[in-house]
């Protein structure tokens, strides 16, 4: 109940400092009046022990007792001014995200960059209930820290709202900033789970019978070249020759498979972009040549990880926009 | 983070809060119980031993089982949880047990946060300057503490930490200060809690005995010190009266405690001159405090104390005092009066009284010989002075020893004696006259410390007269000592002698130099208790007033409060913004140097600092771009970081800097394949 209501409050003043603030672009420099602070637990109880020092104090009129309570008063304001000041002037730029997959975590790359003469530390990132971090930036320098940001649906996932923040030094209070950035992350659909064979279709284009037994027929090794896909090398002979050679076998490499949309019917839309996903997958972890077929779009046959992209990229925005 | 680098900041953080609560609790350790102390350090060695010898921990139940057990103990050692040391005392045991618990973050940081109440608590009974630089020190150290325990990433260099705990601590003192002289005080306790006891101070005795030598604290100990807000009055009208001697049993005078005087009581009529000054004094376990004879009026500093006077016109704080409490207190005092007053029947009995009167026969056979005219009560006196004048009385502190008829012994054989002696006897030969009499004992004389402009009274200065009550006049002091000339002095041994009145008065001139370093530390020692120890609402109320704030209420001074700490936060926060720019001015040389370096290699075809591109990142881009030049490149970026960035070496580096990019002339290469 009480996280409810404090996360419905922690939207409204995010959403006020939005109004406030405007958006930020790819890089904003952090001033003054968008750094926000309030203590921590640990602050509270902090301050709860000043009081019982004041009353302390009170009750057994010691001078003393008074003295030690304000010098850890004015060292609570020194700490939340220390604690503020280790966000302000940071800069923070941020860099591009690679792909991920419906359900895992976006990944962003943040560059911060500390012009000051004095370093920043304990700086992290939060979005949601993920934090990353936390890094040290040494003075005049800069760091790179990730931002982990939940995803669910394929398509474009947007950086929505982030914030950086620190609890240093002493932990009592943290300080922090929202983030408004245009950034975005391309999320492609969930692999279906793998089992299901390659459509029968998809041999028309080759020119032997099965793909599953593709690695089946080892006939041998030859040298190695330069477009040859790593896990085709054959390490173990590496190993024990010193030479570079690559497996051949009888049957797949070279056999192409067409996926194609109405292959898949009996299911919805999102199940056929999973399972054409996984399938583009296994293709290409098989090394051979495959292609899509979409109802509004058709990649040809292809290969290597550029391709695999490229399918993905067209199953993730498929009826959604670029 | 690695599992390693957590792993040995998990064992840093545990050493540093060991660090904390152990210094935190000594103070207390000689207080508390001693298996208190022992738990506490078992706990802890406890909690070490199964980081670092993978001993088993605690299980749930046995950590409650300790914990009631220790509570329990607690409870039963003192049979209370209210007042200092059993709240201490159960403070030190939680904070034991937790620590014996204590695993992540959280438990660290609460375990800190506590260790500066138990700083404080050391704090609450004292008030020495000791105390107050342990305080600093401590306040130091536990910050550190919270530093490093409040950090997420791998602990600071204990140098770096430190660094920053001392800035911290030192940007908290303008708030402390600030705060202490305005934060609107309140006097009254919230609750009572008993004070824990302690042994009584020794001052002046309460009984007096000539015949026996008695050390009536003839120490260089100080007995008090005085402000005079009013000139000071004579040397020779330095009386500080004390506990009055009414009581003789033949050989003791004795005091008691008498009632307090009423408020419809007459008062006497003063006049000569008029004195006021403010006593500073830490009251011995009868709460007798001290004045001018005679004072007239007297107010304590703090409002919630109570000063009475007695019957026999001392002043004293009611009510058991505790030891070592320090009173503060103006009085106003007049070097002459008269105290008409009527004796009660009782009291005319005490004062006259006489144990055994068969003693003492040779000074009654000359009370007899000197009242042979029936002289008026004055003339009798005037007589006995005048035998002490014309016979040879010596002043001494090493006097023989007096066997049972004290007077007589003292008054026609031995004739040698202090102060005691002289009163004793001029008070036993007016009472043998049938005139009230009695023995006032306190303080002669002042000794001045310029250093501090204000006179410190010592247990040296310890005197002792007699008062005697004439129907027309009332009380009148009479002190036979005064009346010894000065040079009949015998030096006692290894005694600074003490002459009689204006010498019982120093004025420093032939002091040496460990004298004044000795006033000079009583000076600052004296600055700390009136200003430091002594603060109060009164005080505070004196102060505001010489600042201009007269007649302020508490809110408006709760308001003042608000606003200057605002100032003070607002002075902070430029100052941090000032100090992360600060190298930027004075390192504009380093900049300017760095540019003309870019410059030159802008000629050679390396593109210029991109925006948000560091220097070290440039730099390697420049030293992929012109392999020949890249030590040079990578020498001169070193140059310009350390120069504008590592204040230590600002000017070094900065000259370092100029001299290399003066000398740098990378060759053009054009791009070839």
């Amino acid at each position: 109940m009480l996280s409810v209501h404090s996360e419905r409050l922690q939207n409204w003043a995010a959403d006020w400092a939005r109004r406030r603030q405007g958006d930020d672009g790819h890089a904003v420099t952090l001033k003054r009046r968008r750094v926000y602070i309030l203590p921590t637990r640990y602050g509270i109880t902090y301050a709860a022990v000043l009081i019982a020092m004041l009353l302390g104090s009170l009750n057994y009129g010691a001078n003393l007792g008074y003295a030690m309570t304000f010098l850890l008063a004015g060292l609570g304001i020194v700490l939340m001014h220390h604690c503020h000041n280790n966000l302000l002037g940071i800069t923070v730029r941020i860099g591009s995200a690679e792909p991920v997959f419906a359900g895992e975590d976006a990944r962003f790359r943040l560059f911060l960059l500390n012009d000051a003469p004095v370093p920043r530390l304990d700086i992290q990132t939060e979005c949601g209930d993920a934090a990353d971090g936390p890094v040290d930036i040494p003075a005049g320098s800069s760091a790179a820290i990730g931002l982990h940001v939940p995803t669910s649906r394929r398509g474009w996932t947007e950086l929505e709202r982030f914030s950086i923040a620190t609890r240093y030094p002493g932990g009592l209070f943290r300080a922090w900033t929202w983030i408004h950035m245009e950034a975005r992350c391309l999320v492609y659909p969930v692999p279906a789970p793998p089992g299901r064979p390659f459509p029968p279709g998809a041999a028309d284009f080759g020119t032997h019978a099965s793909a599953a037994l593709a690695e089946d027929d080892f006939v041998g090794l030859r040298d190695a070249a330069a477009s040859d896909p790593p896990r085709r090398i054959a390490w173990k002979a590496y190993a024990r020759s010193d030479q570079l050679l690559v497996k051949e076998f009888a049957g797949g490499a070279e056999k192409p498979c067409l996926f194609r949309y109405e292959d898949l019917p009996g299911l919805d839309t999102e199940a056929r972009l999973s399972q054409l996903t996984r399938w583009c997958i296994d293709a290409a972890e098989s090394g051979r040549s495959f292609g899509i077929e979409l109802p509004d779009q058709k990649i040809p046959l292809g290969q290597g990880d550029r391709h695999l992209h490229r399918c993905l990229r067209a199953l993730a925005l498929f009826t959604l926009p670029q | 983070m690695s599992s390693l680098a957590q792993h040995t900041t998990g064992a840093s953080r545990l050493f540093w809060t060991a660090g904390i609560v152990l210094g935190a609790s000594l103070p207390h350790w000689t207080r508390l119980p001693i298996w208190i102390t022992v738990l506490l350090i078992a706990c802890v060695s406890w909690r070490f031993a199964i980081r670092l010898l993978r001993w088993p921990a605690p299980g749930k139940w046995i950590l409650r089982l300790m914990t009631l057990t220790a509570f329990a103990g607690v409870w039963l050692q003192f049979n209370t949880i209210n007042g200092l040391v059993p709240g201490t005392g159960l403070l030190v045991v939680m904070v034991a047990l937790k620590f014996l618990e204590s695993g992540n973050q959280r438990d660290h940081m609460i375990l800190t946060v506590i260790a500066y109440f138990l700083v404080f608590a050391s704090l609450l009974d004292g008030g020495s300057m000791f105390g107050a630089a342990y305080l600093i020190a401590f306040a130091w150290i536990t910050t550190l503490g919270l530093i490093q325990v409040g950090r997420q990433g791998t602990l600071l260099p204990g140098r770096v930490s430190g660094r920053l705990a001392g800035k911290l601590i030192l940007q908290s003192l303008p708030f402390m200060l600030v705060l202490f002289v305005v934060f609107p005080r309140m006097s009254g306790p919230l609750w009572s809690s008993p004070f824990n006891g302690g042994s009584a101070l020794t001052g002046l005795s309460s009984q007096m005995s000539p015949g026996d030598i008695t050390d009536l604290g003839l120490s260089d100990e100080i007995a008090f010190r005085v402000d005079f807000a009013s000139e000071a009055p004579e040397p020779s009208d330095f009386y500080w009266r004390g506990p009055v001697l009414s009581d003789f049993d033949g050989r003791t005078w004795s005091w008691r405690q008498t009632r307090p005087r009423g408020d419809n009581s007459q008062q006497p009529e003063f006049i000569g001159q008029r004195s006021d000054y403010t006593i500073t004094v830490d009251v011995e376990s009868r709460g007798w405090l001290f004045a001018l004879d005679m004072p007239q009026n007297w107010s304590p500093a703090e409002s919630r104390r109570r000063i009475w006077m007695t019957e026999d016109y001392q002043l004293y704080v009611p009510a058991d005092p505790p030891p070592g409490l320090t009173v503060r207190y103006s009085v106003t005092s007049y070097s002459d009066y008269r105290a008409r007053e009527q004796l009660r029947p009782d009291q005319l009995e005490r004062f006259t009284a006489l144990e055994l009167a068969e003693r003492n026969p040779r000074t009654r056979a000359l009370i007899e010989r000197l009242q042979a005219d029936a002289p008026d009560p004055l003339t009798l006196v005037e007589r006995i002075l005048n035998y002490f004048v014309a016979e040879e009385f010596y002043y001494t502190f090493a006097p023989p020893a007096l066997g049972e008829h004290t007077a007589d012994e003292f008054l026609f054989d031995t004739r040698e004696g202090f102060c005691g002696h002289f009163a004793s006897a001029f008070a036993i030969m007016m009472r043998m006259a049938g005139i009230p009499a009695r023995v006032v004992t306190g303080y002669l004389g002042a000794e001045y410390n310029p250093w501090g402009d204000y006179y410190i009274v010592r247990q040296a200065n310890a005197h002792a007269w007699t008062e005697i009550w004439i129907e027309e006049y009332g009380w009148i002091r009479f002190d036979p000592v005064a009346t010894v000339a000065p040079d009949r002095v015998l030096l006692g041994s290894n005694r600074s002698a003490r002459l009689p009145v204006e010498s019982f008065t120093q004025r420093l001139g032939n002091s040496g130099f460990l004298r004044q370093l000795s006033l000079g530390w009583d000076a600052l020692h004296k600055y700390w208790t009136d200003w430091v120890i002594g603060y109060s609402p009164a005080l505070q109320r004196d102060l505001l007033e010489k600042l201009g704030l007269e007649q302020i209420s508490r809110q408006a001074l709760l308001l003042i409060t608000i606003l200057t700490t605002g100032l003070l936060m607002l002075a902070l926060t430029f100052y941090l913004s000032l100090s992360m720019r600060r190298w930027h001015t004075s390192t504009d040389a380093a900049s300017k140097s760095f540019g003309q370096f870019v410059r030159k290699l802008e000629r050679c075809a390396v593109e210029p600092q991109k925006q948000g591109e560091t220097p070290s990142a440039y730099a390697a881009r420049a030293a992929t771009a012109i392999p020949d030049s890249r030590d040079r490149i990578i020498a001169i970026t070193k140059a310009y970081l350390a120069a504008r960035y590592e204040p230590d070496r600002g000017g070094q580096a900065l000259d370092g800097l100029i001299e290399l990019v003066r000398n740098f002339n990378p060759r053009y290469v054009r791009a070839s394949r």
